[in-house]
Parts: structure tokens; C-alpha cells; sequence
């Protein structure tokens, strides 16, 4: 998928799960957690919105890869690129 | 029967809000639990449910208005049986009663059904990110009033009238953090608090939530924070004296366990909504309350039922957080339950050394109501239910 709207897209999600943060203000490297308190349910919703955004599955286990707006980019690309 | 429609008190030491928007126009027709009118508090914007089935007949105050507690908002005709005599609850006395008898305040649980994230955008008038950076810039509800009458006020209005009336004295935020510090000054001066700690293994309930989760899709998978929850609520409603209100110089324990959920304001604060019922509901539905719940905390727009229904609360500083917290109990309510991080540590048992998930809870509990003995019982049977999860 095209790097430009994957970001897109994902920031839109987030900004879905989050509408108390600015899509500006993300930096893409740092853990959403510590950049923006994110909490245990903050983390679930955004998993809950990118799974259902690209209709992939996300086992529990991999809820650290999306940390960050780049890690999720890579988790997502991956997942894509797998089915092909 | 016609009857007033007062602003309630929405917590300790809440005094005055600042009318947002009507819901409801003359003339129409409003149900129990239904919301009338939203407000602006120093805890965000909360939609006021009516209390009785009615239909409108005036209302007496404008949007943008501010108004103490008490004020008559509207008038009322009552269409259903009338519940009880108007009396508006006065500002001076102790927070009104989340299930005052007697008196007409508004419901404290929402008659109708909960749709999660109804009501979060339907009737704000103020983009989320737009009232986050307003609260960085310290502007209030008033000050963008103006600009609300025109329509939704993105962050660019903000930053335009920001601009246009650069440090403002007093901050939405200050306000929040002077609500919090009264009422927590309030629960330091009025209740002699006494508190316990024990440290519980979360390996079983761990474990249990792994094997539930892996066959669920994640938007139905449940969180530590619901366990603990519920455990917390089904101990309060086992082992008496932690829930319910200490009012009038004596303990009213409630029968229905309303668990408050300590949830933070990103930016600074935390508010305390309450998940109706948390006892008696499945962990499923539980787990839908709570993140209906969150998901109006994050777009600052509560409903007075939730805001004011809780009669136990449970707070918890998440996985990045620390060992233990003992926090302050917040009044009336009697009984308070930290959740420290939970973290692998070296445990003990049947002479073995493992390690374990270790989860550390702390109870701050009001020695008016009860003592140590009792609390140490409280606490331990919270550990014991989250020990055989599948009791939940």
C-alpha cells in the first residue's frame, strides 16, 4: 500500500479512537503510550479500529507492534503484503 | 403536574456550569433518563437527564449562560406519575445524593439503553482536538460561545481567538485541577481514612483472559482493568460496609454496586464515571460499559447518571505505572481500590520460588464505616475472586 495513505489512514483512525489529540502533533516514532498517555483501552480501540480498517487479524500478543504510528505502518504493510 | 427542572450538583464542590445547549425544545417531549440539556463543567461537557416522563414547557436559561447549582434550568409538565415533590438540591450542603430519596434529582441511572459512543459528537459543538488545545490555551466554554453560535469550532477558531485574547488568567485545566483539589481536601479534612495493601497473583485471571481473548476478534477481547473490576464490585456487594454513601453523619450502604472507573484526562485531571451495575453484569457487557465509557471521557462529553451514580471507585495507573498506589477516597463514597502495575515478581509458594504476574492492591477505606479487620477481609476477597476467574 501507497507509504502516503497508509499514514493517512492510520492517523485518521487514531484520530477516531483519540479525538483529544491533534493528527498534526504525532510523531510517528514514539510510543503512542508515552507520547500520549495512551492507556490499555486507548491501545485496544486503535487495535480494534486498524483490524477492522484492513481486515487483518491481530492476536494479543502483537499488540506492541503498534506502539507507534511507524510500527503499526510496518505491522499493517507486512499483513498486506502476506495476503498477497 | 408541573415542576422545575434545577441544575443539579454534579460532585463534590461543583458550584456552578455553564449552559451549552438544549436537547429539548418547547413543547417537546422528554423521557426518563433521556438527556435535556448539556453543560459545561470544570469536568467537561455532561448531558442532563430528565428525571421524570414530561413534556417542555419553558426554558428559562440561554446557552452560554453560567449558573449555580440549583438555578432553575426549566420547567416541566409531568406526563408520567409524579415520583416526587420539587426541591432543588442546595449548593451549599453536602454533593447532592447520586440516589437521593425524596427529593427530584435527576436520575442517577439512565432508564434507557447505553449505545456506546452515543451522544459523544451528536451535540458538541467544540471539535475534541479544538477543546484540548482551548484548555492549553486556558480559554474557557464562554469565551468560545461566540464562535459556537456559528457552527462546529475547530482548532483554527481556537487558535484565532487565542490569538485575539492572548493568557487568559484562569484555564479550563486550572478549573479541573481545582475541582479535584477541593474534593480531595474535602475527603483529607471530613474522613479519617485507614489503609490496607495485598498482593495478589494474577497468573490465573492472566491466563484466563489469554485463552478467552485468542478465539475472540479484538474488538471483543477483555482487559485486566475489567477483571479487576469486576472482582472489586462482586467483593463490595459480598462484604458490607465499602459501598454505598457516608451522609449525615451516618453510613447508607447501597445495594446496587455502581463501580466509579478512575479514568485520566489526557492533559492533566481524571474524572471518575461510574459502570452501573458492574456486579451483576457479564464480563462481556462489562467490558462494553467501560469502553463506551472511555470513549466519552476522550471526547469530554459524560451524561449526569454516570457522572454522579458511583458508590465504590477503583483506580489504577496502568501498565507503566508503578507498584502500588493508596489513593483518597472520594466522598460521600466510603471505599477506594488502588490497582498497582501488575508485574512479574518472585512469589512464594507450597515452598516453591516462581515468578509470578503479581498484581499489589491497596484499599483506602473510611474508619467511620469500618476498621482494618474488615477491609483486610474486603481485600483479600478481591484477590480470592480474581484467583478462580471463571467465577467472574
Amino acid at each position: 500500500m501507497d507509504p502516503t495513505a497508509l499514514r493517512t489512514k492510520l492517523l485518521s483512525l487514531l484520530a477516531g479512537v483519540a479525538p483529544d489529540i491533534e493528527p498534526g502533533s504525532v510523531d510517528p516514532e514514539r510510543a503512542l503510550r508515552e507520547q500520549f498517555d495512551f492507556d490499555s483501552m486507548d491501545a485496544l480501540h486503535f487495535a480494534t479500529a486498524v483490524s477492522e480498517a484492513f481486515g487483518i487479524e491481530i492476536a494479543e500478543t502483537e499488540y506492541p507492534r503498534l506502539a507507534s504510528l511507524h510500527a503499526a505502518e510496518q505491522l499493517v504493510q507486512e499483513r498486506l503484503a502476506a495476503r498477497g | 403536574m408541573e415542576v422545575e427542572f434545577p441544575l443539579p450538583s454534579l460532585g463534590a464542590d461543583m458550584e456552578s456550569a455553564t449552559l451549552t445547549e438544549w436537547l429539548k425544545k418547547p413543547g417537546d417531549r422528554i423521557r426518563r433518563g433521556e438527556p435535556l440539556v448539556t453543560v459545561e463543567t470544570t469536568k467537561g461537557l455532561i448531558d442532563i437527564e430528565s428525571y421524570e416522563d414530561a413534556q417542555v414547557l419553558e426554558q428559562l436559561v440561554q446557552p452560554g449562560s453560567k449558573v449555580a447549582v440549583g438555578t432553575v434550568l426549566a420547567r416541566l409538565e409531568v406526563t408520567g406519575a409524579a415520583r416526587a415533590p420539587q426541591a432543588p438540591p442546595a449548593p451549599q450542603s453536602a454533593p447532592a445524593p447520586p440516589a437521593a430519596a425524596g427529593t427530584a434529582a435527576p436520575a442517577s441511572v439512565p432508564a434507557r439503553a447505553e449505545t456506546p459512543g452515543e451522544g459523544v459528537t451528536r451535540h458538541s459543538r467544540i471539535s475534541p482536538a479544538a477543546r484540548r488545545r482551548a484548555l492549553e490555551l486556558g480559554l474557557s466554554l464562554e469565551q468560545l460561545g461566540r464562535e459556537a453560535a456559528g457552527g462546529i469550532v475547530h482548532l483554527e477558531e481556537v487558535e484565532k481567538l487565542a490569538a485575539a485574547a492572548p493568557a487568559a488568567p484562569t484555564g479550563a485545566r486550572a478549573a479541573m485541577r481545582a475541582t479535584i483539589g477541593a474534593a480531595m481536601a474535602r475527603a483529607k479534612r471530613e474522613i479519617p481514612h485507614y489503609y490496607l495493601g495485598h498482593h495478589a497473583d494474577f497468573g490465573p485471571a492472566r491466563d484466563w483472559l489469554t485463552a478467552h481473548n485468542a478465539a475472540l476478534a479484538v474488538k471483543d477481547r477483555l482487559i485486566d482493568a475489567v477483571l479487576i473490576t469486576k472482582a472489586v464490585a462482586l467483593a463490595a456487594a459480598r462484604i458490607e460496609g465499602f459501598n454505598g454513601y457516608f451522609r449525615n453523619g451516618r453510613f447508607e450502604p447501597s445495594t446496587a454496586v455502581h463501580a466509579g472507573a478512575a479514568v485520566a484526562v489526557r492533559g492533566g485531571g481524571l474524572v471518575a464515571p461510574a459502570l452501573l451495575d458492574a456486579d451483576r453484569k457479564d464480563l462481556a457487557t462489562l467490558m462494553q460499559d467501560f469502553s463506551a465509557l472511555v470513549t466519552r471521557v476522550r471526547a469530554g462529553h459524560l451524561r449526569s447518571g454516570e457522572f454522579t451514580a458511583a458508590t465504590i471507585t477503583i483506580t489504577s495507573l496502568g501498565a507503566d505505572g508503578v507498584d502500588a498506589l493508596f489513593p483518597i477516597i472520594n466522598p460521600p463514597q466510603v471505599a477506594i481500590v488502588g490497582a498497582g502495575a501488575i508485574r512479574d515478581q518472585a512469589w512464594v509458594r507450597d515452598g516453591q520460588l516462581l515468578i509470578r504476574p503479581v498484581l499489589t492492591l491497596a484499599l483506602a477505606a473510611d474508619h467511620r464505616v469500618t476498621d482494618g479487620r474488615s477491609g483486610a477481609r474486603f481485600l483479600r476477597a478481591i484477590a480470592d475472586l480474581l484467583a478462580q476467574p471463571d467465577a467472574l
